[in-house]
């Protein structure tokens, strides 16, 4: 290796591989080359930065500078501009909503500025498939530091004194996990790492395997030095390709150097891992659903106790944690859980990721202190909503989480703040929505999910769900009768109530949730026959506004089913019985005389 | 690296040492910063060699946390190659005329040493001479 | 020995037994539809919820499924167990009305109304036949396909399935493939005709006080349906 004066590091994540950043990276290895810099300037492909929707992303260090939405065509300007004449090209550069200067330095951009990275910290960093690079950055001194000078016993006790929390959705305590186990005479004892990841649109995990494998791999280490195990399975889904790639040469890697396998470091302790390829569905994340899938059976959930801890995989003592839990391990070893301790609030410590979606200015993948307020998260890091809209709701904890009002904007991101406002931390997923997004039709999109994922043992769950969800989407069709929403909050409570894993234990949090706070969206849609938020399109009503109507015909040609009536310079009106609710008429109207939520629409019935 | 032998402890440090010191720019934060003008007219007046000799030396000398940048013309062609050394918490001081024997007196004395090299000074602090 | 308190009374389970093993052996009578004594517990119909726990951090589980455990505290007919125990028979009685243990069920634990959609299905997913094949029959022919709604019972590929001996086994076992109910209102999605009286300990002490353990059939201290 030599010293470069710069190093180019190209995000090479899957957000920002699909947008063409192998290409790019190419481009640029070639252009360095023309300009004869390649003795200069080194390129890197690194793990995802969390910024995908900005991708292809470049980080030039050490100035710091930040290009975004890269194309092949730009590269020869930014190696000419910056990289042989030291002037960052402004017009490359992320510029924030609502303004007009770019941000040049990534750590100035709003984005990244709020966040803390542990778990993420070797993100953007490091070329995650180059084990010396994660070493560099003190990879691996946990591990040593564990295998050499403590004790299966002082290993737990520093979990446990940290005050990590599974990061896979329940936030059990590691440290009492991992004690539970340790605890257990039988072996062979296992370890697993959940990567199965089924929430729709989350990505943390995916993200964190991309990134720094080897940290999973570290942190697996450690916890097989803390309980005994001789083996571990990382299960990854199928659907992560890039994921597995960089976890299987990572594996290889590290048992080439003696980091994993027999005596590793020399320190006389036998620990190896296997990758385990799965297809599954949702619920095949709940942990003894994934450990039946590991032993090849049907992965359907079954009654803990017995806990895999005691009864794990086949029937062995087995500690099953999370991707980012794992990740988390080492950095706590490394640095001490007074340190990890003085991260996030009473009963949450550390970070967290969560991925930032929906109807926010930034969309991506987060890592915040816990104790972190949503407001800080939603309008610092996620810049606010798009076009000047108002926040309406936040939906947090995946498909089973639960939808938080403006009103909630200060509350604290941790374990429980979140469960007492009928939400969970679930694995992240954070799902931002604006005025325009109807709580009723949000209700439904999440129980046709859970319906559809529940493995269909539990009658609660299965039944449950599906009853939930007709009668939600009866709501939305205008079919909702008063009797409805007592009978949905009885539904959702058995439930949570009656339910044997997770899935349907928290399936009623959605109904909840959206129930405590938005009831009178369902009161509109039951009561007054309309979507307050103009969504569901059986419940709008397209009237003609006589102030503005210029009489123009465009609507009536624009109809598909002859429902507008009105002959020339004349106000036009729509026949309801014969309106199909298209909403072409509104689209062909220059004048923005026809409306479907003002309240003569509303009173036409 | 090479990967048969199998790693320990002791290892683990050795490499750090050595990767890191190769990567800790990746940081964007160093001890000290040297920026050679790389405008057309210091291009042609040998500002390559210059920098081939720093980067040289910072190898050589096996030291981590020097960033090397680079910047457009200064305004004061006659003078090219020019480099500029930024010691934290010190005001930036210019050099001029430089040849790679200089630069490596300077890399010696000024950055790892943190004393001038008064008499090919051009300028000390923000004030500007272009 | 595991000793643990069921009913506030203290009780004492023999190592490997399940909390619903353990109260048929006192005597406590827990309905189940999935469970049957010869087969392995499954936990799917969840009618033999029990309230476990004590103070704010109760919960309930499947008795079938849940292992006697040291220190236990577990109440069989809570106020909530009886909530969540109507709102099965309610469900399941939606997906297939004609099932008279169903039918019979919904007239022990007063459950006046359905007020769902009826199904009409043959089937409520308990899974018995499954494993009366696969367990007693040693035929394996028969199992669980998809998830969710399209969730049924089938041969595989839904052929005529070489292993199936037509030995009828599964029929004999299945709640829902029987005579169906002949009462009063045989036709209707819920019967009722057997249905009288209603517990009336439940609304002042959140638990079925009834110290002979007849939920109500002896008719001393129950109210009139109305
Ligand atoms: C329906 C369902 C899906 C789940 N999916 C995942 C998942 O995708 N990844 C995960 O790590 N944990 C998932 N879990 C949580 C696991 O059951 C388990 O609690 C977790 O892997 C334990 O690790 P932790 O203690 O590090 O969080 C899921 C749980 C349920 C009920
Ligand atoms: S709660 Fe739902 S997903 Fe979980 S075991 Fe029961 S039916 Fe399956
Ligand atoms: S298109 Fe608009 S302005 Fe024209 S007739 Fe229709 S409603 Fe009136
Ligand atoms: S919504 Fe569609 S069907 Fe209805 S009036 Fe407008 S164009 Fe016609
Ligand atoms: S009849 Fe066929 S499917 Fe039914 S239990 Fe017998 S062998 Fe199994
Ligand atoms: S067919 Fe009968 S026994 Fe089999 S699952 Fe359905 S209801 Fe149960
Ligand atoms: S993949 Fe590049 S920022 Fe996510
Ligand atoms: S002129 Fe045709 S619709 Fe207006
Ligand atoms: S009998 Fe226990 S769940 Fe069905």
């Amino acid at each position: 290796m030599k010293h470069y004066r710069a190093h180019l590091l190209v995000c090479a994540g899957t957000g920002c591989v699909s947008c063409g950043s192998f290409k790019i990276k190419e481009a640029l290895e070639k252009e360095i080359k023309k300009r004869k810099l390649q003795d200069e300037v080194q390129v890197v492909a690194t793990g995802c930065n969390g910024f995908c929707e900005r991708g292809p992303i470049v980080l030039v260090q050490p100035d710091g500078i930040f290009y975004q939405l890269l194309t092949v065509e730009d590269v020869p300007l930014l190696v000419e501009e910056h990289l042989l004449k030291g002037r960052p090209v402004k017009k490359l550069m992320y510029v924030p909503p609502d303004e007009k200067q770019p941000v040049p330095k990534m750590k100035d951009i709003e984005f990244f500025k709020h966040q803390r990275l542990i778990v993420l910290r070797n993100r953007g960093r490091i070329d995650p498939e180059k084990i010396e690079e994660y070493i560099a950055f003190d990879g691996y001194e946990a591990m040593g530091k564990a295998l050499a000078e403590m004790t299966p016993e002082t290993i737990i006790a520093e979990i446990s004194a940290s005050g990590l929390r599974g990061r896979g959705g329940a936030g059990f305590p590691t440290g009492r996990k991992w004690a539970a186990c340790a605890k257990e005479k039988r072996t062979p004892k296992y370890l697993i790492c959940n990567g199965d990841e089924g929430d729709p649109g989350a990505f943390m995990d995916r993200s964190v395997l991309e990134a720094d494998p080897h940290a999973v791999l570290e942190g697996m280490v450690i916890g097989a030095k803390a309980i005994g195990a001789v083996k571990g399975f990382i299960y990854i889904r199928h659907e992560y390709p890039l994921a597995l790639k960089r976890v299987e040469i990572a594996i290889a890697q590290a048992r080439d150097n003696g980091l994993l396998g027999e005596d590793i470091l020399g320190a006389g302790f036998n620990f190896d891992l296997e990758i385990v390829e799965g297809a599954g569905a949702f619920v095949s994340g709940e942990e003894t659903a994934l450990i039946a899938s590991v032993e090849g059976k049907i992965a359907m959930p079954r009654q803990r106790p017995p806990f895999p801890a005691q009864k794990g995989l086949w029937g062995l003592p087995t500690v099953i944690n999370n991707v980012e839990t794992w990740a988390t391990v080492p950095n706590i070893i490394r640095r001490g859980a007074d340190w990890f301790q003085g991260l996030g609030t009473e009963s949450s410590k550390g970070t967290k990721i969560f991925s930032l979606v929906g109807k926010i200015n930034n969309t991506g993948l987060v890592e915040v202190p816990m104790g972190i307020t949503l407001r800080d998260v939603v309008f610092g890091i996620g810049g606010g909503i798009p076009k000047g809209r108002e926040f309406k709701a936040v939906q947090i904890g995946g498909p089973s989480g639960g939808c938080l009002p403006a009103k909630l904007l200060d509350l604290p991101i941790d374990y429980e703040s979140l469960t007492a406002a009928g939400a969970m931390m679930g694995s992240g997923g954070m799902i931002v929505m604006d005025d325009k997004t109807c709580m009723v039709d949000i209700a439904k999109y999440f129980l046709n999910f859970l319906q559809d994922e529940s493995c269909g043992k539990c009658v609660s769950c299965r039944e449950g769900t599906q009853r939930m969800w007709e009668i939600v989407r009866d709501i939305t069709e205008g079919k909702g009768k008063e009797s409805d929403l007592p009978l949905l909050e009885e539904l959702a409570q058995v439930c949570k109530d009656a339910s044997l894993c997770g899935l349907g234990q928290t399936a009623g949090n959605p109904i909840l949730s959206t129930l405590q706070y938005f009831r009178h969206e369902f009161e509109a849609h039951i009561l007054d026959k309309r979507c307050p938020a103009g969504v569901c399109t059986k419940l709008i009503r397209y009237v003609v506004l006589s102030e503005k109507c210029t009489g123009c015909l465009s609507c009536k040609k624009a109809c598909p089913t002859e429902a507008i009536t009105g002959s020339l310079k004349e106000v036009h009106s729509i026949i309801q019985t014969k309106c199909i609710k298209c909403g072409a008429c509104q689209e062909a109207c220059r004048f923005e005389a026809i409306e479907s939520q003002r309240d003569e629409a509303i009173q036409v019935i | 690296m090479a990967g048969k032998k199998k790693l320990r402890i002791q290892d683990l440090a050795k490499i750090r040492e050595k990767t890191k010191s190769l990567m800790t720019i990746r940081e964007g934060e160093g001890r000290a910063r040297v920026t050679v003008h790389m405008g057309t007219c210091g291009i042609a007046a040998g500002a390559r060699d210059i920098m081939d000799a720093l980067l040289d030396e910072i190898s050589k000398a096996k030291v981590q946390d020097i960033i090397v940048t680079t910047s457009g013309c200064a305004g004061l062609c006659s003078a090219e190659p020019m480099a500029t050394i930024e010691l934290k918490n010190q005001p930036p001081v210019k050099y001029g005329d430089l040849t790679p024997e200089k630069i490596k007196k300077i890399f010696v004395q000024h950055i790892l040493g943190g004393q001038m090299v008064t008499e090919l000074v051009l300028a000390v602090g923000s004030e500007t001479v272009y | 020995m595991i000793t643990f308190r069921m009913n506030g009374l203290d009780v004492k389970a023999e190592e490997g037994w399940s909390v619903l093993e353990t109260a048929k052996f006192y005597g406590l009578e827990i309905p189940t539809l999935c469970f049957n004594e010869g087969l392995t517990p499954h936990g799917g119909c969840r009618l033999c919820l029990v309230e476990i726990g004590e103070g704010l951090k109760t919960k309930l589980v499947s008795s079938c499924t849940y292992p006697a455990e040291e220190g236990l505290v577990v109440r069989t007919d809570s106020k909530r167990v009886w909530a969540a125990r109507r709102m099965m028979i309610e469900l399941m009685l939606a997906m297939a009305p004609g099932s008279k243990v169903l039918q019979d069920m919904a007239s022990r634990f007063g459950v006046t109304q359905v007020r769902f959609t009826s199904r009409n299905k043959e089937c409520v997913l308990c899974g018995l036949c499954v494993r009366m094949c696969a367990e007693q029959m040693d035929a394996k022919a028969i199992g669980f396909q998809k998830r969710g709604l399209n969730r049924k019972i089938s041969t595989p590929f839904d052929m005529r399935s070489e292993e199936c001996r037509l030995c009828g086994a599964c029929m004999y076992i299945c709640p829902v493939c029987q005579l169906r109910c002949q009462g009063p209102n045989a036709e209707g999605v819920l019967c009722n005709g057997c249905l009288t009286m209603d517990p009336s300990c439940l609304d002042h002490y959140d638990d079925l006080q009834c110290w002979m353990y007849d939920a109500g059939r002896c008719g001393t201290c129950v109210r009139e349906k109305t």
